[in-house]
């Protein structure tokens, strides 16, 4: 559940902008900025290999050590290249032993619903608070063999010791329903004319 | 298919192909998605296209997300005309797809059924993607 803290060594950052944050990713750094407690936002750079693999878990705790001088912080939100899927950016929030933090956590769905239903998901996170040194990778609900009709409300998540739920009890976050039929076009052969078509006058009722 | 009800000029200039997808390039409600990794026009009778094969091999059962919109007119002169004359007429609606966008969303369907559904949907479209999954999704 929790995760084990991961001990980053990091440089203060001098230059801004594109251009030098451009330079400082071509050497394998991640530009970063800590905020947290009321204190002056700082920004920083981070080693690429480590941080990257440190910040594969969901709500990853970190302790970043700025010339000697450590700070226990939250990833609280990544930018990644929409392609290459690299870290660009990290936010990390500054928190402390034993205090409570609110973050957003994946829920996990364990079993198969009924034979016939499907499972619609509503909530793929919820938010939760809990201790900022103690937090769950995911919280799981369990839908063996429900039936259609049938609702995952909040109150059925099972939540770790310490933590709880910030939105309502009865919130749904998913739904066991009936398969809805699909619109599957005219023909076989009409929808095997539309692709190769390509593209014929369509625009005739927008004149 | 997909055509807006309403515009408000009939002939726009062509939409950019430059740069990547700003947003929409994580799967957001569903489990799988198709990421584009070229940049393409994509017209609304090749999103129908896609969506009809796709829904044809999940049968029952899987719920599909369209997360592109044909909103922009594209024109063309007619055949064995002379330059000139004024911009042609409208021909195709068409999504202006960057690198990085997910075009196309699914869940409810096992992990085989679902990359075999998206890949005959990439097949459809007139652009290099891959099969991307839900982050945080096992």
């Amino acid at each position: 559940m929790t995760h084990d803290k991961v001990t980053l060594p990091a440089e203060v950052r001098t230059d801004f902008g594109k251009g030098a944050a451009r330079t400082a990713r071509r050497e394998f750094k991640i530009p970063a900025v800590i905020y947290g407690h009321g204190a002056e936002p700082m920004h920083i750079l981070l080693p690429a290999q480590e941080t990257t693999l440190a910040v594969r878990v969901s709500n990853a705790l970190l302790t970043i050590d700025v010339d000697g001088e450590t700070h226990l912080a939250l990833v609280k939100d990544i930018q990644r290249h929409a392609l290459r899927q690299t870290v660009d950016h990290i936010d990390l929030l500054t928190v402390k032993k034993g205090e409570k933090v609110t973050v957003d956590v994946s829920v996990h769905i364990e079993g198969e619903v009924a034979p016939g239903a499907v499972l619609d998901v509503d909530h793929y996170t919820v938010s939760l608070e809990a201790d900022a040194t103690n937090l769950p990778e995911q919280v799981t609900v369990n839908v063996d063999g429900r039936e259609v009709g049938n609702h995952v409300l909040a109150s059925d998540l099972v939540l770790p010791n310490g933590a709880s739920l910030l939105i309502e009890a009865d919130t749904v976050i998913a739904t066991v329903d009936e398969p809805k039929v699909q619109d599957l076009g005219t023909t076989e052969e009409a929808a095997e004319t539309v692709a190769a078509e390509g593209a014929p006058a369509a625009a005739a009722s927008a004149e | 298919m997909l055509i807006p009800r309403r515009v408000k000029f009939r002939k726009q200039h062509h939409p950019s192909r430059t740069g990547t997808a700003s947003g929409g390039t994580t799967v957001s409600f569903g489990d799988y998605g198709i990421q584009a990794l070229t940049p393409a026009y994509v017209t609304n009778r090749q999103i129908e296209a896609a969506r009809i094969a796709m829904t044809r091999h999940i049968k029952r059962g899987g719920k599909v997300w369209i997360n592109i919109y044909p909103d922009r007119p594209l024109t063309k002169k007619p055949a064995e005309t002379r330059m000139g004359s004024g911009k042609g007429s409208p021909e195709w609606w068409v999504a202006n797809v960057k690198p990085g966008r997910v075009l196309f969303e699914l869940s409810g369907v096992t992990d085989e059924v679902a990359r075999e559904a998206l890949r005959l949907a990439i097949h459809k479209l007139p652009l290099k993607a891959r099969i991307v999954r839900r982050e945080g999704g096992e």
